[in-house]
């Protein structure tokens, strides 16, 4: 800017001052130039009136003129000059001055040196005689005049420059200022140039164009992060590159990771060979899905690749915790071997004395022996596929069971009074020591998990051995606990005999004819009614186990 | 341009170094399963895995020259660089003794006899050195780094360890000779596989910082 105003402001002078030069100097020449011509018109009147008085006398005496004089006759010979030898001169009557005076009677002429530095100036008078006298007179032309200049020219013209570059500097500063100082925030309320009055009301629209956008964007990208941070999945943005361009607290959860520094290679995040092997096939354009080990959790990766008009740009990975699932299957596969072989067991016995008796290998006497045997198996089997068909219930129908006020006082009393036999047979007594107390929840269900806590307690109990069931009512809770002096459950097993066939003694030897569904039963039960359970045994010596219902 | 370029390779190499090191990870830890658990498929694992490793050492090898010749590296890069190839070396070393191993679990499946030794600790602390030697490579961390080379003290003693209760074990019964000999070669490569992963440690070391105190180089006179 300031170096255009400069330009503006030197061209202008520069401009100026030329025209200025040349006017005066056109003006100065000409005037000087019609006084000079006046001054040798009446100097040539004033000698030549002399001439015509003393002669070429007169001419001799006149000392050093300022003027050369020269005096010719008709012919043209010059008669004399004041600045040469006449002898020497050459015929003048051509000469353009001469030639004019002859003619009419007086003629003037301009001449220039060689080098134009120097003007000459002729006037030539015809006198009463016929001769001619003519004056010339030397002066310095208007160029050589204007070469003499050039120092003082010089000078102005660095002035002038100095001048407008602190004018072009001055001007700049002050046409800028305003405009610099106009808040952008409120372009509108500028009060600069009018001129500028367009371009602001423009800035000011643009202004709030540009901010609805970022808010727009702002709110995008706020319920993107939401959305991300709130989801459990793991979400990984790739580049081509493969370097990370986003990612979500899910996937740094899952992968037991810090935030990653900004533009992290993915590997740098994870290289296990599943991982490596998604990445690698998204960013080459195909999708795959892989199952991975970080730390004690099992990942399941999506990789997907992001193609922009066939080119790709990236990919995005998906990272689910399928730890809980991975188990789950474990455990049905678990709970699908342990059935059938549950199941197979009484049906071998079964069919092995139903073999035998087929074959007519059993006498008479025997058979009852033998049918009782088969029977108990199949009450066992029987026993086992309620147990498993109620478990069933528990887990599918959790929801839908209704719930009833339950006298939990009287349904263990009805259950000891069921189990009273069977302890008689195994010679353990029982000790009942309750107090009143009213649950809601399902009766049937309750009543089956006391029965499989009080069967347990008998069965896996000594002779002579005791069982103590009693029922507390306490202000926030009811405890119904259930203690014998058994065989006890081993430290080791004691976490995991709640689950489905799991027998604290593995030979599932059939002394103790359980099914191993219980205390699965127990559990799931214990659940529907939001109670807890606690277990206390010691091997050899007993085991307590209490429900923690809610009152 | 140029630097971009170049920028974009040496993001390239540490790439690949990461996949270098997460093969021969992967390769130690199959070949610790084969000879833990008696699993012949992991032992076939840690063949592949070892001439995966030697194809990675040749890429990053073209690479790191190419680098070399045509960017003239000076300074960090040129540590970067070198020590990329050292480590690349070590890395390779680590994945042959891993295929090393598998190749003898096939004698030694003595499973109670194994399992009486320290042979776990052992295999447990070489995975841990290499894990995070690597681990140190790719998060630049000097402090883990560190801990790997003070971490070699614990294997060379469990080395130590296991050479005693060998012999101990000849001692009793010579027929258990080839057996023993068999594992203290087992040993021995676990043993190595905790010196390379050292020496990734300190070239990780010497990249970061520009010292080497086994090589003594220090910052300033390289």
């Amino acid at each position: 800017m300031t170096k255009r105003i400069f330009r503006a402001i030197f061209g202008l002078t520069m401009v100026m001052m030329l025209a200025v030069i040349g006017l005066v100097f056109g003006m100065m020449n000409a005037y000087f130039s019609s006084e000079q011509r006046d001054d040798l018109r009446s100097q040539a009147v004033f000698i030549g009136a002399e001439i015509q008085d003393g002669g070429l006398a007169y001419l001799e005496k006149i000392q050093k003129p300022s003027q050369r004089i020269t005096w010719i006759d008709e012919s043209g010979t010059v008669l004399f000059d004041s600045k040469a030898n006449p002898q020497k001169m050459d015929n003048h009557k051509e000469r353009e001055e001469v030639a004019a005076a002859f003619e009419t009677g007086e003629g003037f002429s301009v001449r220039y040196s060689k080098t134009l530095s120097e003007k000459t100036v002729y006037y030539a008078l015809k006198l009463d005689d016929g001769t001619v006298l003519r004056i010339s007179d030397l002066t310095i032309s208007p160029i050589a005049l204007f070469f003499t200049m050039t120092q003082p020219l010089a000078i102005i013209l660095l002035l002038a420059i100095l001048f407008s570059v602190f004018l072009a500097f001055q001007t700049a500063k002050k046409i800028t200022k305003p405009i610099n100082d106009i808040d952008l925030e409120q372009p509108e309320l500028a009060v600069v140039y009018d001129e500028l009055a367009p371009l602001l009301r423009r800035i000011a629209v643009q202004k709030k164009q540009i901010h609805l956008q970022v808010r727009e964007l702002q709110c995008q990208k706020q319920e993107f992060d939401t959305i991300t941070s709130n989801m459990q999945e793991g979400l990984l943005v790739l580049d081509a590159h493969g370097d990370v361009l986003s990612y979500n607290i899910g996937a740094l959860h899952l992968m037991g990771i810090e935030a990653p520094r900004e533009k992290a290679n993915v590997f740098q995040l994870n290289r296990s060979e599943g991982f490596r092997c998604s990445v690698e096939a998204a960013l080459a354009g195909a999708h795959r899905e892989e199952k991975i080990q970080i730390g004690g959790k099992v990942c399941q990766i999506f990789a997907n690749p992001v193609l922009q008009e066939d080119t790709l740009a990236g990919a995005i990975l998906l990272l689910f915790d399928v730890t809980e699932r991975e188990e789950g299957e474990r455990l049905r596969r678990e709970f699908t071997a342990n059935v059938s072989h549950e199941l197979k067991t009484p049906l071998t016995s079964i069919s092995g004395f139903a073999e035998i008796m087929k074959n007519g290998m059993v006498h008479g006497d025997d058979v009852p022996r033998f049918a009782g045997k088969i029977y108990d198996e199949a009450q066992r089997l029987i026993q086992m596929v309620q147990d498993i068909i109620g478990l069933s219930k528990l887990d599918e129908k959790q929801n839908t069971m209704e719930k009833e006020s339950v006298d939990l006082e009287s349904l263990i009393q009805d259950t000891v009074r069921r189990l009273e036999p069977i302890a008689d047979k195994k010679g353990v007594a029982i000790a009942v020591n309750v107090e009143p107390a009213m649950i809601t929840g399902v009766k049937q269900v309750l009543q089956e998990m006391i029965y499989n806590l009080c069967d347990n307690a008998i069965r896996y109990n000594y002779e002579n051995g005791k069982v103590t069931i009693s029922l507390e009512n306490k202000e926030n809770e009811i405890l119904v606990t259930v203690s014998d002096t058994g065989m006890g459950i081993d430290p080791k097993h004691q976490a995991r005999v709640f689950e489905r066939f799991y027998r604290a003694n593995e030979s599932r030897s059939k002394e103790t004819e359980g099914t191993g569904l219980g205390l699965s039963i127990v559990k799931h039960g214990a659940m529907l009614h939001d109670a807890k359970i606690n277990l206390t045994s010691e091997l050899k010596k007993g085991t307590k186990i209490t429900l923690v219902f809610p009152n | 341009m140029v630097r971009s370029r170049f920028d974009s390779q040496l993001e390239q190499l540490d790439i690949e170094m990461i996949k270098m090191g997460a093969l021969c990870e992967e390769a130690i830890t199959a070949s610790m399963k084969a000879f833990i658990e008696n699993d012949d498929a992991a032992a076939k694992v840690a063949f592949d895995k070892e001439s995966e490793i030697d194809r990675k050492e040749r890429d990053i090898e073209a690479l790191c020259m190419r680098l070399l010749l045509q960017q003239q590296p000076v300074a960090r890069d040129l540590r970067l660089i070198s020590s990329a190839l050292k480590m690349i070396s070590d890395m390779e070393r680590i994945g042959d003794q891993a295929a090393d191993i598998a190749e003898i679990t096939a004698f030694v499946k003595d499973n109670e006899t194994k399992s009486k030794l320290h042979f776990r600790d052992m295999a447990a602390a070489a995975v841990k050195m290499v894990t995070e030697s690597v681990d140190s490579f790719v998060n630049k961390d000097l402090k883990l780094a560190k801990s790997v080379m003070d971490y070699d003290d614990v294997l060379d003693n469990l080395f130590t360890e296991v050479k005693q209760e060998l012999i101990d074990l000849i001692g009793e019964d010579r027929a258990n000779g080839e057996f023993c000999i068999d594992l203290i070669m087992i040993a021995k490569y676990l043993e190595r596989i905790g010196d390379h992963a050292t020496n990734i440690a300190e070239w990780v070391e010497y990249s970061i910082t520009g010292s080497h105190v086994k090589m003594g180089l220090e910052e300033g006179n390289k």
